[in-house]
């Protein structure tokens, strides 16, 4: 990369974190991560700028807060305390995303099918579902990546580390994120 | 009303996948873009361009001048777009005008050497529309720098 562009780019991130987050890496999902997804996108010839890389940082940041702050809302009008995975699914589908819907249940159902076989082996017996439904947000990224890791088969390592990167895009969410400031930050981060 | 929210154990996952969705269709449109103009290399740009065009990413756009810089870069670009019919000159004279650069008109290396961070955007898709793999070549040189 050209010295200028290292320089300006250095400023210009530099400038953004003193002015909105004094740590710069909580705001935004790992570009490394953000990065793979994107290449396996594109034809193998095709090369990406690293200012577009982080253009895309941005932009997936600015939509866990758009998607979450939607279905925080829902909960709040039907007074209930609990995001689960059928408000995110309608808060996609309200928000334009409806081709989102699709593979997300697919996903969502052999999630379901891991976590029944994870509970039953923890426990001589079921778990309600109303259990998993209070668990803490922290819990909750502790049990899917504990989840994760067995089904290594369903589910690849970057996963597991994407889990723990919407926590923190979440908590950054609560000074970076002006459009969704009360409810989508609650939403991923209890007080 | 409440002042404290929580998610179920699925919302991890279930997010995560979405936003590779996002990323890769995000990524794949600014590919299409940056094709459309005879380029190999995803640009900010591109990206922004995908965000104006689609409406379900209507809600990024306040996030775009800030990381582009100089936004009127797209308004140059739509005029390039409009000149296309016309004389190769024309377009390039255009260029040469909105950067305010005579400059652009002469050596490549020069032009390469004037490269500021607003008009890093313009140059490849000039040297694109103008189908001189020179540019291209400076461009890289310049960045591996």
């Amino acid at each position: 990369m050209a010295d200028s562009d290292n320089d300006s780019g250095g400023a210009h991130n530099g400038g953004k974190g003193s002015e909105m987050s004094p740590r710069e890496q909580d705001r935004f999902l790992p570009i490394a991560n953000v990065s793979r997804i994107m290449k396996k996108a594109l034809p193998a010839n095709a090369k990406i700028s690293k200012d577009a890389k982080e253009t895309v940082q941005e932009c997936v940041s600015e939509f866990i807060s758009f998607i979450t702050g939607e279905a925080s809302d829902k909960c709040q009008r039907e007074k209930r305390k609990t995001i689960n995975g059928d408000d995110l699914l309608w808060a996609m589908t309200t928000l334009g995303f409806e081709d989102y819907v699709e593979p997300l249940k697919g996903y969502l159902q052999r999630f379901r099918e891991m976590e029944g076989e994870k509970t039953v082996a923890a426990r001589d017996k079921d778990a309600p579902p109303l259990t998993n439904a209070t668990n803490s947000a922290y819990e909750s990224a502790n049990y899917a990546a504990a989840a994760a890791v067995p089904g290594g088969i369903m589910m690849h390592q970057g996963h597991v580390y994407g889990s723990a990167g919407f926590h923190q895009v979440a908590g950054g969410a609560i000074k970076g994120g002006p459009a969704y400031p009360g409810p989508g930050s609650n939403a991923g981060r209890p007080r | 009303m409440f002042t404290k929210q929580m998610i179920s154990s699925e919302i991890p996952m279930l997010m995560s996948k979405a936003c590779e969705i996002f990323i890769q269709e995000l990524t794949f449109r600014a590919w299409m873009h940056a094709e459309k103009n005879n380029k190999s290399i995803v640009q900010p740009c591109d990206v922004a361009k995908v965000i104006m065009q689609t409406d379900t990413m209507n809600f990024l756009t306040e996030i775009i001048p800030n990381n582009l810089g100089d936004f009127s870069v797209f308004d140059a670009k739509e005029e390039n777009i409009a000149n296309i019919a016309e004389e190769n000159e024309v377009s390039l004279s255009f260029t040469a005008g909105f950067m305010g650069n005579p400059m652009m008109k002469m050596d490549s290396e020069e032009n390469a050497g004037n490269i500021v961070e607003g008009n890093q955007a313009t140059l490849p898709y000039t040297s694109g529309f103008m189908g001189n793999p020179m540019n291209m070549m400076n461009m890289d040189n310049v960045r591996m720098k």
